[in-house]
């Protein structure tokens, strides 16, 4: 199916967002990467700010005047497409308890046993679409259908970082402490989001990742002398 | 400017009081929020009348309750909630700015109006940046909160007597409406007209949920929208949960989010409604572009 023209529409005096009705796809990732791209060559000067999201890009203008010149433009532009990054980043992921704190129940509800779960969520190549929910938290596309699972009603106080965990159609990585309704999988020994580093995250948006199921003890030894993450 | 340091000693403190510059902007790519004030009008205010540099960083007081010392002499500036303050226990005009001895012990008491106040200084505070800023976001500053104990570095400056000079007029009653000024959101559309006219007919009341990364309010709203793909949110930005609860994210809210996004309020009312008090009802009038 081919993905048609994003829509724009100005939501205030100084935002706006092109927008596109499809379902999130590497297609649709593309067009969002060659969007920004032309967005920060050509009106670098005009911009404040771009946002990211799944089937959409926030625009913050910098004056009234540049969304109108853009509103006027926009449907005259033409972005290039570029393929997405090759890159895929190994993370490994301990799923062994206590790290995998729902895994259990998660199995039990899906009528699988813990390894196939584990087989299952740790196959696949996931995309990075964009960053958000929690400074460096991958928004990651590819969860197969058979693993999706509704929020929990009540979320847990406290995630702690690094857990990897299922929520409806989405997998994810907390990369800090915080409350969530996720069901926690298991838990990497990497670091995901440092503010004293620029750029604070080491995957980029398109990149791929994939799961790498390691045992307790490569946990600790990992949680004791961390290493970067390593990609091919 | 003679610039020898200063320390600001909090002695007693209520939760959620924090230090706020203009934010993080160029960071939202990596899921970094905005943070920043949550009442811009009187963020700005306090500096303004201090003539600092825009992005100086103050303090944004959310309880009563509090006590501070000045290790050296400053100038203060206060704007939002209408607070009682005493300086070494004598009552001062918060309307003015204050000078502060060397040693000067001030004391925050109840809020009257408004539910933030803000407390400018000369200069600026000093806390370190990271990421450009300095306003404090839990795992990017090393604090989340400032508490009893805490010490906040400042330049010590000299106040000036500016003879002639008059302080600048200000109505501290500006928050005291109730209509917020919103845009149509990305998902407006999507409202039933039946709920769209109850949004717009009913009030609603602030929530004790709230905090700087959103305002609750507590009356439902019939949520027919399917689940949408996450995309881009602001402060400001008004989200209907799946719950059809009525969300306004603040500087502190994720920068993108899954429920429909079906308002975006002013930024003057994002302002109004940050000095609302759990309790005080709001209602929504739309604004056209």
């Amino acid at each position: 199916m081919k993905i048609s023209s994003p829509v724009y529409s100005q939501i205030t005096p100084f935002m706006g967002e092109l927008n596109w009705d499809f379902s999130p796809c590497d297609e649709l990732l593309e067009l969002q990467v060659a969007w920004i791209h032309l967005l920060k060559t050509q009106y670098a000067k005009e911009i404040s700010e771009i946002r990211q999201g799944f089937t959409a890009i926030g625009i913050t203008w910098k004056e009234f005047d540049f969304q109108q010149k853009f509103i006027s433009q926009f449907k005259s532009l033409s972005p290039k497409r570029q393929e997405l990054s090759n890159r895929i980043w190994e993370i490994p992921v301990c799923y062994e308890a206590p790290y995998g704190s729902d895994l259990g129940n998660l199995a039990l509800a899906k009528h699988m046993r813990v390894n196939e779960l584990i087989e299952l969520h740790s196959q696949p190549l996931y995309r990075i679409h964009f960053f958000g929910f929690l400074p460096g938290f991958m928004y990651l596309n590819g969860l197969p259908e058979i693993l999706h699972m509704p929020r929990k009603a009540v979320p847990d106080r406290s995630v702690f970082p690094g857990s990897v965990a299922i929520g409806g159609a989405q997998t994810g990585i907390y990369p800090m402490e915080s409350p969530g309704g996720w069901h926690v999988v298991g838990r990497t020994p990497l670091t995901l989001f440092d503010p004293h580093h620029d750029p604070p995250v080491w995957a980029s948006i398109g990149d791929r990742i994939q799961f790498v199921p390691i045992s307790s003890d490569e946990m600790t030894e990992l949680l004791e002398n961390p290493i970067p993450p390593t990609h091919r | 400017m003679n610039s020898s340091k200063g320390i600001l000693t909090i002695l007693k403190s209520g939760p959620g009081i924090t230090i706020q510059d203009r934010g993080r902007k160029l960071w939202t790519r990596f899921g970094v929020p905005t943070s920043g004030p949550l009442d811009k009008i009187s963020f700005e205010w306090v500096n303004h009348i201090l003539r600092n540099e825009p992005n100086s960083a103050v303090l944004e007081i959310g309880q009563p309750g509090l006590k501070l010392e000045f290790s050296a002499p400053c100038e203060i500036s206060l704007a939002g909630a209408n607070a009682h303050v005493h300086l070494n226990q004598e009552p001062v005009d918060t309307l003015k700015k204050i000078p502060i001895p060397a040693h000067g012990i001030l004391e925050i008491g109840h809020l009257d109006q408004g539910s933030r106040l803000y407390m400018g200084i000369r200069g600026g505070f000093q806390t370190p940046v990271v990421m450009d800023s300095r306003s404090f976001y839990k795992q990017i500053t090393t604090t989340d909160f400032l508490y009893r104990g805490d010490q906040v570095p400042y330049i010590s400056t000299t106040p000036s007597s500016e003879p002639g000079f008059s302080n600048p007029k200000w109505n501290p009653a500006w928050f005291q409406i109730e209509k917020l000024e919103f845009y149509p959101g990305p998902d407006f559309h999507r409202l039933t007209s039946e709920n769209l006219e109850h949004i717009l007919e009913k009030e609603f009341t602030v929530s004790p949920v709230s905090s700087r990364m959103g305002i609750h309010l507590l009356e439902s709203v019939p949520n027919e929208i399917p689940e949408l793909p996450t995309n881009p949110v602001y402060p400001g930005t008004v989200q209907l949960t799946s719950g059809g609860k009525l969300i306004v994210l603040g500087p502190d809210a994720q920068v993108t989010g899954g429920y429909p996004r079906i308002m975006q309020l002013t930024e003057f009312s994002q302002s109004v409604l940050a000095q609302k008090k759990t309790g005080q009802k709001v209602q929504f009038i739309k604004k056209e572009l």
